[in-house]
């Protein structure tokens, strides 16, 4: 097979190998991880309001219902779908033995995904909210978006049409799932709920909700992880028949369980069990994953002690074991009852995008970069310190509110208890999330500071 | 027909879409289609067949109260639905009387929805009517004046802007009043 490097490689280049521009992966990996910094910044400020509610409580731009959707909107799509469309740039055209298929366009994708983000910014500080979660942004910038993902789709799928090698690693399957699932989700949550009220709209953004994880995240997330664990492992893909099953059966199932979001609420009761059961079958398609990457790193556990990627990814792979377990969990009308609408929720939702799916990202990024711009990571040590902040962190961010919203849903369920008793109970917990928020920011900065010192040379000047 | 994808883009494509299709349309088109009470605004004037009452639309100045709550993101705290919980019916209810349950046939004029799905704050479903209107003024401006150890956010941009301030509690003393529950009509004003 053809040797492939990156343009910024230079000098240790065999003739005859294919060199990437990577011009494009280069611009997104940049701006994301910049973007994971500064939201980080109001992830903090949201957790302190927990605490202290009077906290720059007198600006209306500052106010918690304004900060929360830039939090969410900042960190799903100015950070971690950014940073996975940079690695898609990356990876599709080595597995497909070709260059991008047009830089010029990659790039000016990325310009346009910046001017979305800072759009984001200024629209949602306003109060320009949609009223919709996770579609909060207004419909002009909507439209940008869809415009930056037929570029991006139209790269991806064109790099793939000119591929070298007839067989298709299950890296593009993925990539080119989130490329055409999120294409028809995105629609259906931002614009098709333009045309309806009530529940059938709550219908529709509940797709959209549930499936901005479980079809973009989900499948570009674990396109990464299939690339990145054999690649820093050295060890072949454990099961490629196994990789078939997980892809499928995630492409069938995952788009039944919206409804699920609304269990025991204004929704009919049919469609509730019929969320409740593909709920339950999604763990078909994980377990498929995750024992097809354990038993690919069977016998090679030990590198972990040496390799920051690997140590995030198959972190990330066991926290998206288990929240894949609690998902289809919560979906039980019994468990449903009790924590559902509280602080378990955001308990799980942070484990899926930050434990699991900004984990692979990250690992994707320490691994692509010193490549990327030709230059050894700025520190090794730092990266190894920004994995514990962020896993510490991370895990007394989760597991404080499970316990949480445990405590405050069996709260809820004895109505003589006051709700104010309730709130005032979770005092403490909103603490501790506050304590480790700073934790996981201070492992993001670290992240991002190695990144950027790498990008910028700081090595070079050191040694100079 | 599976292995064939691993060769043929078009073919991994058209699966993908296909395997796609069948639960989206089944799960957002039809439902609406089946079960009408989705689109058919609630109306009962038979005590014997239930609860009475009618949904109506928002007049100009609840619309206004609507998209401020819209606006400062009050749905990421509060929801607004009964549940099928006792939970929820007896917590919500008020001077012994259980909430009503919340039916898809109370929202059909919301847009955008406001069912919201994280309650920080107690949900709203059937808020209307239980304060009076200089409470909720009070509240507004400063919650743990009313309500020791709330977190719930300030909102002095709203409290010192008359038309404003109206105009949300408008919206927020209709709420969940299309199903009129109050034995003598006891609503606070």
């Amino acid at each position: 097979m053809q040797a492939q490097f990156s343009k910024a490689e230079g000098g240790v280049v065999p003739a005859g190998s294919l060199v990437h521009d990577d011009a494009t992966a280069k611009w997104f990996l940049v701006s994301s991880v910049t973007y994971f910094f500064i939201v980080g910044i109001i992830a903090v400020i949201i957790a302190a309001k927990f605490v202290w509610p009077d906290l720059m409580g007198t600006m209306s731009w500052l106010t918690y219902g304004r900060l929360r959707p830039l939090h969410v909107n900042g960190m799903l799509f100015g950070w971690l779908l950014a940073a996975d469309m940079g690695l898609a740039y990356y990876i599709i055209p080595r597995l497909c033995g070709v260059k991008l298929w047009s830089e010029k366009l990659g790039v000016a994708t990325a310009a346009l995904w910046n001017v979305i983000i800072l759009g984001a910014v200024v629209t949602l500080l306003a109060g320009q909210n949609q009223g919709w979660e996770y579609a909060e942004l207004p419909w002009y910038l909507d439209i940008l978006v869809v415009v930056a993902w037929i570029m991006f789709g139209l790269n991806i799928l064109m790099t793939v049409a000119s591929r070298k090698h007839q067989a298709m690693y299950v890296t593009i399957w993925y990539t080119m799932g989130c490329v055409l699932w999120t294409a028809f989700v995105y629609l259906t949550g931002n614009f098709a709920t333009l045309f309806t009220t009530g529940t059938n709209q709550a219908n529709l953004n509940w797709m959209y909700v549930h499936n901005a994880v479980g079809l973009i995240f989900t499948p570009i997330g674990l396109g990464v992880a299939y690339y990145f664990i054999p690649r820093a492992s050295n060890t072949p893909l454990y099961s490629h028949k196994l990789s078939m099953v997980g892809f499928w059966s995630l492409a069938f199932v995952y788009v039944w369980t919206g409804a699920h979001h609304m269990i025991h609420g204004p929704i009919s009761q049919w469609l509730q069990t019929i969320a409740i059961a593909f709920s339950l079958m999604l763990l078909i398609p994980v377990w498929a994953v995750v024992y097809n990457l354990f038993a690919t790193m069977k016998g090679q556990w030990h590198q972990l002690r040496e390799s920051v990627p690997l140590k995030f990814l198959m972190s990330g792979i066991v926290f998206y074991l288990l929240t894949c377990f609690q998902g289809p969990m919560h979906s039980l009308r019994t468990v449903n009852a009790i924590v559902s609408k509280t602080d378990w929720i955001p308990g799980h939702a942070h484990m899926a995008v930050l434990g699991c799916f900004s984990f692979l990202a990250i690992a994707g990024t320490y691994f692509t970069v010193p490549k990327l711009w030709g230059k050894p990571l700025f520190s090794e040590s730092l990266a190894n310190w920004s994995y514990w902040m962020l896993m510490i962190g991370g895990l007394g961010f989760f597991t404080t509110l499970w316990l949480g919203g445990f405590w405050q849903g069996w709260q809820w369920n004895n109505w003589s208890i006051p709700f104010i008793d309730t709130v005032i109970a979770l005092k403490p917990i909103w603490i501790v999330r506050f304590v480790s928020g700073i934790l996981m920011f201070v492992g993001i900065v670290m992240f991002a500071y190695n990144i950027l010192a790498t990008v910028m040379g700081a090595n070079e000047e050191a040694a100079a | 027909m599976f292995k064939k994808a691993d060769n043929n883009a078009l073919w991994a494509i058209g699966i993908s879409l296909v395997l796609f299709f069948i639960g989206g349309i089944l799960t957002t088109v039809v439902p609406p289609l089946v079960d009408t009470s989705w689109g058919k605004p609630f109306e009962n004037h038979d005590p014997a067949k239930g609860i009475t009452g009618k949904v109506v639309p928002l007049n100009d100045l609840q619309k206004k109260g609507r998209a401020i709550y819209v606006r400062e993101g009050c749905w990421y705290c509060h929801t607004q639905q009964i549940r099928t919980l006792l939970a929820d019916t007896k917590r919500y209810g008020w001077r012994g009387v259980d909430a009503p349950i919340s039916t898809p046939d109370e929202f059909v004029y919301d847009d955008p929805h406001m069912f919201g799905t994280k309650r920080t704050g107690p949900d709203l479903a059937r808020i209307g009517g239980k304060y009076d209107t200089q409470w909720h003024k009070t509240h507004f401006k400063n919650p743990r004046d009313l309500v020791k150890g709330s977190i719930m956010p300030p909102f002095p941009w709203i409290a010192n802007d008359p038309a404003e301030l109206s105009a949300l509690i408008a919206y927020m003393q209709n709420l969940g009043r299309g199903k009129d529950w109050r034995p003598a009509n006891d609503y606070e004003k």
